[in-house]
């Protein structure tokens, strides 16, 4: 029980890191209708400027009191403004010009801008994986029998709830959010409405990407590496969770990414580390294949 | 309509985006060709060349760059004693089998068709890795190139029926030898060690791959044929990043080891650094040659003390035959050797010997590729820094010996050397 338990705890925490990929897939599919496989890159991104934040401020070990948050808050906002800065630059770059062309020519793109970045970090960090400097002291919070809570997987639970409450709470109340409402709903009447379509899509690049930016920074200090090509994996799983979440969904891009983490945690445990992947995707193709809306469905007023 | 579109668009995604991966890895292979060769130096002389194919970049090049260094003295030395007759140069020509920073099967045969295509290459070194032999050796077997890896492992590369279906063109033919002794040695001195260690349960997790698997099937078989107990035995993935719900399962068997059968490079660093955050601080680690790396220090930092691990050589620094060789190494390349240098050194000086005397047997001229395998094949009471070798007929060397290692402050101490019989 208490092993389960345990699992429970790991899954959810890796979860929120999925959760906040998710965000981004979901927010970009919602306004665009496309899948930015580029996405997944820009997480493992987030690592590596959290590593470069990290060296300029000259952390190498713990550090605690007031200098952590300060060191937390100014490494955070430095992979979300990077990280937000470049899904701009890739929807400029790779996806505005194709908005009007088939399908398939910005889905290229999009695997074409995934992996130029994954050989920029590659040639930046080399293809080893990087030690992140482990700043954050990491104390047991909770512990009853053999089940542990560590500091770390609550600061990735709460990072990831938190944001998403921010970007729901944007959708939905500030003009800007109902600018993206409307541009999802139908981006030709949203133009005749006065809504400068360009400003509405890279607003939503830039937090999607700021997201991945948040999970790529998360990522660093859960794990203590920077990997240059874990944007791979972890992008294709994110992307599963929001489609079991309904793509276009925001709430259902937390959720998928949440259940997600605890399928993979509970098939390690009670099948084997090796299925964890046949069975997640296989959830991917029977959500594709029996409920394609997700199990919290693409409502539109939602969507974005 | 939308779910409709949602659904032919997805499935098409991850149609596209599993195809790019795969030939990404192909079509970025990196082999910086290094080779010191100059193809027409100067007064006519003949240029034969000794092919090198070991991991250079990324992960495995801090175990791969040391076992090439051994090969790059050994022809430095030849050059300078004449150890060829005159009008001969010898050159190296080194390939790099890593892609995105990990030995590649298919770039390792495609570094041996590029040997087989160079008429002067003679022979070859290499590889590193189990798995990327057996890619190759079907490839020197078909074309008659004599290899000689330092550092596979793996049973099936020379023994029993996989060694047989990898000899597909010539199955009377063996064309690849090793200069170091097998993982059904390591896995059972390994099985020993942690015996004598008085571990009683142990969890076994490896990578998978021909090597990592391979091993980690005879440590298991071998801790339960001496009275341990093997808690659970799991495959990671490959490119897998969480191991924590992979540990959080182990830790609950309580076990008194972790044994990890695979390379740094496929996940042995990340799942050490990983035990601190389960609880498994000091629960110890153990494993064969594949984590014996520099790298596995650097990834799992702190973490990396309290590891033990194999390797299928001597510790040169043990060995009085070897002490010249580790000097000159020093000197040449300014840092310690690695631990398969002494075996890429020894298996480059039986190379060089074998083509110094088709020379000779062939009245000065350039010998075939056949007259070196020949030589090299009929090796035995070889003098090398790593003692006197020989090969039995299926290419293994009839020196086996074994070092293990434990890592404190981050530092590989030498703990016990196993002299096995052949």
């Amino acid at each position: 029980m208490d092993v389960f338990l345990q699992q429970l705890v790991n899954g959810i925490s890796l979860g929120g890191i999925y959760a906040l990929i998710a965000l981004g897939y979901t927010m970009v599919y919602g306004i665009i209708e496309l899948i930015n496989f580029a996405h997944g890159d820009v997480y493992a991104l987030g690592s590596f400027v959290s590593l470069a934040v990290l060296a300029l401020l000259g952390v190498q070990d713990e550090v605690h009191g007031a200098a952590l948050i300060g060191v937390i808050v100014l490494t955070l906002a430095g992979s979300m403004l990077a990280c937000g800065l470049v899904g701009v630059l890739i929807e400029r770059l790779a996806y505005r010009r194709l908005r009007n062309a088939p399908r398939l020519a910005p889905l290229i793109t999009a695997i074409g801008m995934s992996f130029i970045l994954q050989n920029v970090m590659q040639l930046w960090k080399g293809p080893s994986p990087v030690p992140v400097p482990q700043f954050i002291p990491n104390p047991t919070l909770f512990h009853s029998g053999a089940v542990e809570i560590q500091l770390k997987q609550v600061l990735v639970v709460a990072l990831a709830v938190v944001m998403m409450i921010a970007l729901q709470t944007f959708v939905t109340k500030t003009r800007m959010g109902k600018a993206m409402r409307a541009t999802a709903q139908d981006r030709d009447a949203a133009q005749l409405m006065g809504i400068n379509i360009n400003t509405t899509i890279a607003l939503t690049f830039l937090i999607g990407s700021a997201l991945a930016g948040t999970a790529g920074f998360v990522s660093g200090v859960y794990y203590g590496t920077a990997v240059f090509n874990a944007g791979f994996a972890a992008g294709l799983k994110a992307f599963t969770a929001a489609v079991l979440g309904g793509i276009g969904n925001i709430a259902g891009a937390m959720l998928g990414g949440f259940l997600i983490g605890l399928i993979e945690a509970l098939t390690t445990q009670f099948i084997s580390d090796q299925w964890a992947n046949v069975v997640v995707f296989s959830v991917l193709v029977a959500v594709l294949i029996f409920r394609p809306s997700g199990l919290l469905g693409e409502s539109l007023p939602n969507k974005v | 309509m939308r779910s409709a579109a949602l659904r032919s668009l997805g499935s098409l995604a991850l149609v596209a985006m599993l195809s790019a991966c795969g030939t990404s890895t192909s079509t970025t292979t990196s082999s910086s060709g290094t080779t010191s060769a100059s193809s027409a130096p100067a007064g006519g002389a003949t240029t034969v060349a000794i092919g090198v194919d070991m991991p250079l970049s990324g992960d495995d090049a801090s175990i791969g760059v040391p076992t090439k260094n051994g090969v790059l003295l050994a022809i430095e030395e030849a050059n300078k004693a004449k150890a060829l007759p005159d009008g001969f140069t010898l050159v190296d020509k080194t390939l790099d089998d890593a892609v995105q920073g990990k030995h590649d099967p298919a770039a390792g045969a495609q570094n041996v068709k590029t040997f087989i295509a160079d008429s002067s290459v003679l022979a070859m070194v290499g590889p590193f890795n189990s798995n990327v032999a057996q890619s190759e050796i079907p490839l020197t077997n078909d074309a008659g190139l004599v290899q000689i890896s330092a550092s596979n492992t793996n049973d099936g590369l020379t023994t029993g029926d996989n060694a047989a279906k990898l000899r597909t063109s010539h199955p009377d033919v063996n064309t690849y030898f090793r200069d170091c002794t097998r993982d059904s040695r390591q896995g059972a001195a390994l099985a020993a060690f942690a015996k004598k260690l008085g571990w009683k349960k142990i969890y076994i997790v490896d990578d998978n791959e021909t090597y990592g698997k391979g091993l980690a099937d005879i440590f298991d078989a071998q801790f339960k044929a001496g009275g341990g107990t093997v808690l659970g035995h799991d495959h990671l993935t490959q490119g897998q990043q969480d191991f924590k719900a992979l540990l959080t399962k182990a830790r609950a068997s309580s076990p008194d080891a972790v044994f990890y059968g695979g390379n740094t490079s496929t996940g042995g660093g990340l799942l050490r650094l990983q035990m601190a955050d389960v609880g498994m601080k000091a629960t110890p680690f153990i494993g064969g040659d594949g984590i014996s790396d520099q790298q596995f220090i650097t990834t799992a930092g702190a973490m990396s003390n309290g590891t033990y691990y194999s390797f299928a050589a001597p510790e040169p620094s043990k060995l009085a035959t070897a002490q010249a060789f580790i000097a000159a190494y020093k000197e040449k390349f300014n840092e310690d050797v690695g631990p398969y240098s002494a075996n890429s050194y020894a298996a480059a000086k039986i190379i060089i010997a074998a083509i110094a005397k088709g020379i000779k047997d062939n009245g000065g001229k350039m010998p075939t590729r056949a007259d070196v395998l020949k030589n090299v094949a009929a090796t035995s009471n070889f003098d090398s820094p790593i003692g006197k070798i020989g090969f039995d007929k299926n290419g293994d060397t009839t020196a086996p010996i074994l070092t293990i290692r434990k890592i404190q402050d981050k530092k590989a101490i030498f703990v016990d050397q196993i002299i096995l019989k052949s």
